[in-house]
């Protein structure tokens, strides 16, 4: 014991590496949060927004994160060059879409009688739905000649200002920019003018773009539409079990009047953390901010609060898909939110089981050899958490024997206290996170961001500590009270049908037939016990080999191969 | 002492706060304070070690933390023919195969209790051991480099166990479009025999014995193929001195890495498909490359960025995305190969139905930008985003002395030893002319190779509002690749 203090001693953890930021309140209730580094000109300049797909409703799933795309197409002055122009035109162009939008619900309905297939298929447009169309495009192209095109980003760049982007998670939306040290009141400038007045042009081209984005993450990925299914299936009563991107149906019926009254309800300045990383002085900073950013008035009304909480649930819940992907198991358990001590337990059991030293690698991989890898972590979430073990089998061994081992470490984690050592591991790990976590401006803002959207920012500088706390005893404690059988849900993943890859190396290259052929003789031959046939076999072989065509020798010689080792087995 | 100067010249003159004065409408109105910023210099860094090897080294006293780069030159195209795939085998097992004095296990485990990370593959082209630790492990931490670098074990239980996760590997070649895409952009673009389309294979892999290891580790892994990279909590002498001592008095005499194989073949222009049954296709679009050193360099990133490179502000992004909402991500690259050339590539992905129309949209981009000069403002933006983001590329002691370590492996410092000093003004001088002249040079139209990956037959049938034939688009027509065996990298029967 005196041995593993001493390894931390040189590492003081907490109080050394707290992240010092200036937290201040504007008067319309918007929080501002700074923190001075001064290694190169420059400031990561971002703010969250406190709402995420968790804050949406069944029919408008995905608009939280289609605002994010439209908060990047300007203001009365950014984006066009007649303000008056635009607005009208994009009046008529929702005039369009009303009526657009009449037609959409008969092609519903079409749908709903079988009457056609799918919606998204070109040729099953109404006539009417036709003549809107080009209708609404006539209007696009009239937008365009005033559109100053994506000017919001033009305007940064030319001021040298990088990496501008967003995100959108369950729980909260965050923008980010890096900006030359000396242009933070530009950034005071584009920011505040966009939360004050954004306007939401070209909203139907990034509707689509959206669905884009849908398609490339979540449908024609391997296991993005099943890692879908499987947490619409694990959340029952909680809005954590629809995508951030939104369902299918859901993405091209959002209208603009929804992002409006959206924005109005969830952008309010109560509901907004900016934060800047950086090379400026923070006196100087909150000033402009203030002067900036207080210009937009206090929401009336707060958003309302997310109430719905998920259910017990009673009974575990299985999937199995057949996947393009290689065979695994992905196992999840509801545990509680960010900030519940628990939470703390669960990142430090997590951690004994994860790592090339961790007991998943040691027992699956190293050990029972079931798993080629396997991985544990907690994701605390703001309003409640999963825990998720997985691995990938290793063939023949399926995802069930995957399965099967990884409740094996489940179960001692409930039995046995975890070691003194094992825990320094761990906690000496987490101290050094500590450490780690200041590389860059850029970084410390998301992280800052994640924090704040996740609930509070100052958990940048209180989870370690909480973590540093947790005995053997709570990682017993919670393993018994949250990896029960009734608290999960199971997905296992088995490779589709005709994308089958030969377990054997050996039949690589070779037809499905030709794999069948040589499985059988090979099984004949693993049965074969009279050395004498065996070599037999092999002479015969090695005649017919010369006479054979290029193909039929491929396969000659792998029975060959196949007839060889059996005889080496014999003769041990 | 020198190098904490560098940054130290940096100047913001105060932030101008005009108090009382009103918010304009507009950002132009806004004045900003000049920032003067001096790129660091590579020779303030650099340090020649009794051994030979070339150390970039910076100091920084911020955080209780050491961070290294062994570079070593030497990689999977120094593969014996046969054995694809060894380079990566014996740059990932360098650090996971164990040591002399401690077995693979014992290391992993005394690693994560000191919270440090270890790490070490071969790419392509280069490998690297990488080291970051609390400073107060540095005795053991370099005690582990050294062995890692100079007599890692290669235990055969983490060989076996690594070969099985390659073929892990192998097996999910087929599984993701974007893996098939990029994959067969390599083979049309470079041709079958170029170094890097000699992929590992269930053959190449299962051949592979623990002296081959051995063998490719005593040829390449030595000083004389060493380039290193070290900042953090140490003093500059005594890291000197360590680092002396880590490279004495090396086991095997070594090679020196050879020049890469210049042996490619640019495929015939055509559309070429691979079916694959997902609903988006993934489309790649490519002329002939170029070279870093090129003397036409600069221009050719200006125009790339005002054609695709610069994201928002690029003619590609805004109109396949923004205008017509047809693609998440569609842009342009033509980056300039180190040691051979590198393609041209325009890229989105669209649903199957509009792969065709938003092709169609990109090839006119890229006649317009041969046909027409830029705008002033085109140009201004797009120099802009490399001038005044440049002191981005100097934000950390790590970020600094890794980038200098770079330009040294690819011989960019024995060659333009001013790079960084002269890159903000070589940007700068690139004009309208320049921009036009190197479209019409570079982008040669006639050698146009159009890759498409997804749903061939809704591909093909296009979209009833935009009647685009993708095989009116280049010449050579549509030809249909087939899917390649994922274990043989042979076409499938």
């Amino acid at each position: 014991m005196l041995g593993l203090t001493i390894a931390l001693a040189g590492l003081v953890p907490g109080q050394a590496q707290q992240v010092p930021v200036d937290e201040r309140t504007l008067s319309n209730g918007m929080k501002l949060l700074m923190l001075e580094r001064h290694h190169s000109p420059a400031i990561a300049g971002g703010w969250v927004a406190r709402v995420g797909s968790v804050n949406e409703r069944p029919g408008i799933t995905g608009i939280a994160h289609l605002f994010e795309h439209m908060m990047f197409k300007g203001t009365p002055t950014i984006g066009t060059s007649d303000a008056k122009r635009d607005a009208e035109i994009i009046e008529q162009q929702e005039t369009v879409r009303d009526a657009m939008r009449q037609e959409e619900a008969k092609m519903r309905l079409a749908l709903r009688r079988g009457e056609i297939e799918d919606l998204a298929k070109p040729e099953n447009k109404t006539e009417r739905y036709r003549e809107l169309e080009a209708k609404f495009k006539e209007l696009i192209a009239a937008q365009r000649e005033v559109l100053v095109k994506n000017e919001f980003d033009r305007v940064y760049t030319t001021a040298g200002a990088s990496g501008m982007n967003a995100f959108t998670s369950n729980d909260m939306t965050g923008y980010f920019i890096t900006v030359p040290a000396n242009k933070l009141e530009l950034w005071a400038w584009m920011e505040s003018e966009r939360l004050l007045r954004p306007v939401f042009r070209e909203f139907y081209a990034e509707r689509d773009v959206v669905f884009e984005e849908r398609r490339m993450r979540t449908e024609s990925t391997p296991l993005g539409k099943f890692q879908e299914s499987l947490e619409a299936m694990f959340w029952e009563s909680h809005p954590y079990g629809w995508p951030v991107i939104g369902w299918p149906s859901d993405i091209p019926a959002i209208t603009k009047a929804q992002a409006d009254e959206f924005y109005a309800l969830h952008y309010a300045p109560q509901n907004i953390t900016l934060i800047l990383v950086g090379d400026f002085k923070a006196d100087e900073a909150a000033k402009l901010c203030e002067r900036y950013f207080e210009r937009i008035p206090r929401g009336k009304r707060n958003p309302p609060e997310v109430v719905t909480e998920e259910v017990a649930q009673k009974v575990e819940k299985r999937m199995n898909a057949e996947a393009e992907a290689n065979p695994q198991v992905d196992i999840l358990w509801h545990t509680p939110a960010a900030g519940h001590p628990d939470s703390y337990a669960l990142e430090v059991l997590a951690a004994v089981l994860s790592g090339r030293s961790g007991r998943l690698h040691k027992a699956l991989v190293l050990g029972d050899e079931v798993a080629t890898s396997a991985f544990a972590h907690q994701m605390a979430r703001k309003y409640a958490g999963m825990f998720n073990i997985g691995g990938e089998a290793k063939e023949p061994k399926t995802p069930g024997d995957v399965e099967a081992a990884i409740y094996v470490e489940v179960e001692r984690l409930k039995n046995e206290p975890v070691s003194a050592r094992e825990l320094q591991k761990v906690k000496n790990n987490f101290a050094a996170m500590a450490v780690r976590r200041a590389s860059s401006n850029f970084h410390l803002l998301v992280q800052l961001i994640q924090y704040e959207g996740g609930g509070d920012w100052k958990s940048i500088n209180t989870e370690i500590p909480s973590i540093l706390e947790v005995t053997a005893e709570d990682i017993r404690r919670v393993a018994q009270k949250y990896l029960t059988k009734e608290n999960r849900t199971v997905a296992t993943f088995t490779r589709k049908a005709g994308t089958k890859v030969p377990d054997d190396p050996a039949l690589a290259g070779l037809s499905g037939e030709q794999q069948a052929v040589v499985r059988r003789i090979a099984s004949q031959i693993k049965s074969e016990i009279s050395l004498e046939r065996l070599q037999q076999q092999l002479q015969t072989m090695e005649a017919q080999l010369g006479q054979a065509d290029g193909k039929q020798q491929g396969l000659i010689k792998i029975i060959m191969v196949k007839v060889a080792e059996r005889i080496a087995e014999l003769s041990k | 002492m020198k190098q904490n100067m560098a940054l130290g010249l940096v100047a913001v003159f105060g932030l101008a706060l005009g108090q009382a004065q009103e918010i304009p409408d507009r950002p132009e109105k806004l004045t900003f304070p000049p920032l003067i910023y001096d790129a660091p210099n590579p020779a303030d860094y650099r340090v020649e070690l009794e051994s030979g090897v070339i150390v970039y080294i910076y100091p920084d006293r911020e955080r209780p933390l050491i961070d290294l780069s062994v570079n070593v030159r030497g990689g999977s195209y120094l593969d014996p023919k046969g054995k694809e795939g060894l380079a990566g085998l014996t740059g990932y097992l360098m650090a996971r195969g164990g040591i002399p004095s401690s077995p693979a296990d014992e290391l992993d485990e005394e690693l994560e209790f000191l919270a440090a990370r270890l790490s070490s593959s071969f790419g392509g082209l280069s490998g690297s051991v990488g080291l970051n630790l609390l400073s107060k492990d540095a005795d053991r931490g370099f005690e582990i480099l050294r062995a890692v670098l100079a007599a890692p074990s290669f235990q055969e239980d983490k060989l076996a166990l690594r070969k099985t996760q390659t073929l892990q590997g192998l097996k999910q070649r087929n599984d993701d479009s974007k893996n098939i895409e990029s994959r067969e952009r390599n083979f049309l673009a470079y041709g079958e025999r170029f170094w890097f389309n000699r992929h590992t294979t269930a053959a190449s892999l299962e051949s592979i014995r623990r002296e081959d290891l051995l063998a490719f580790h005593h040829k390449w892994v030595h000083p004389k193929n060493f380039i290193v990279s070290v900042s953090g909590d140490f003093d500059r002498n005594e890291m000197l001195k360590r680092l002396d001592g880590v490279f004495a008095a090396w086991p095997h005499p070594g090679k020196k890495a050879p020049p890469v194989s210049q042996e490619q073949k640019y495929g015939k222009p055509g559309v070429y498909i691979v079916n694959k049954d997902v609903n988006q296709g993934r489309v790649s679009i490519m002329l002939p490359g170029i070279r870093w050193d090129a003397p036409d360099y600069y221009a050719i990133q200006v125009m790339n960025d005002v054609l695709g490179g610069g994201g928002f502000t690029s003619r590609i992004t805004n109109r396949v995305r923004s205008d017509e909402g047809l693609a998440y991500s569609a842009r342009s690259a033509f980056p300039g190969g180190v040691y051979y050339p590198v393609v041209f590539r325009a890229g989105f992905q669209s649903k199957s139905r509009t792969v065709a129309y938003a092709t169609s949209i990109v090839l006119e981009e890229i006649e317009r930008i041969i046909r027409e000069p830029v705008t002033k403002e085109e140009l201004l933006t797009t120099k802009k985003s490399f001038i005044d983001t440049f002191p981005n590329n100097f934000s950390s002691a790590a970020q600094v002395v890794s980038a200098f370590a770079s330009d040294e492996m690819i011989g960019r410092y024995a060659k333009q030893p001013h790079y960084w000093a002269n890159y903000r003004d070589n940007i700068e001088s690139v004009d309208i002319a320049a921009v036009q002249h190197v479209a019409k040079q570079r982008l040669k139209l006639d050698q146009m190779i159009i890759l498409i990956v997804g749903q061939k037959e809704e591909i093909l049938k296009g979209h009833p509002d935009h009647p685009v034939k993708l095989g009116r688009l280049v010449k050579g027509g549509v030809i249909e690749l087939p899917m390649r065996d994922p274990l043989t990298m042979q076409p499938a029967k």
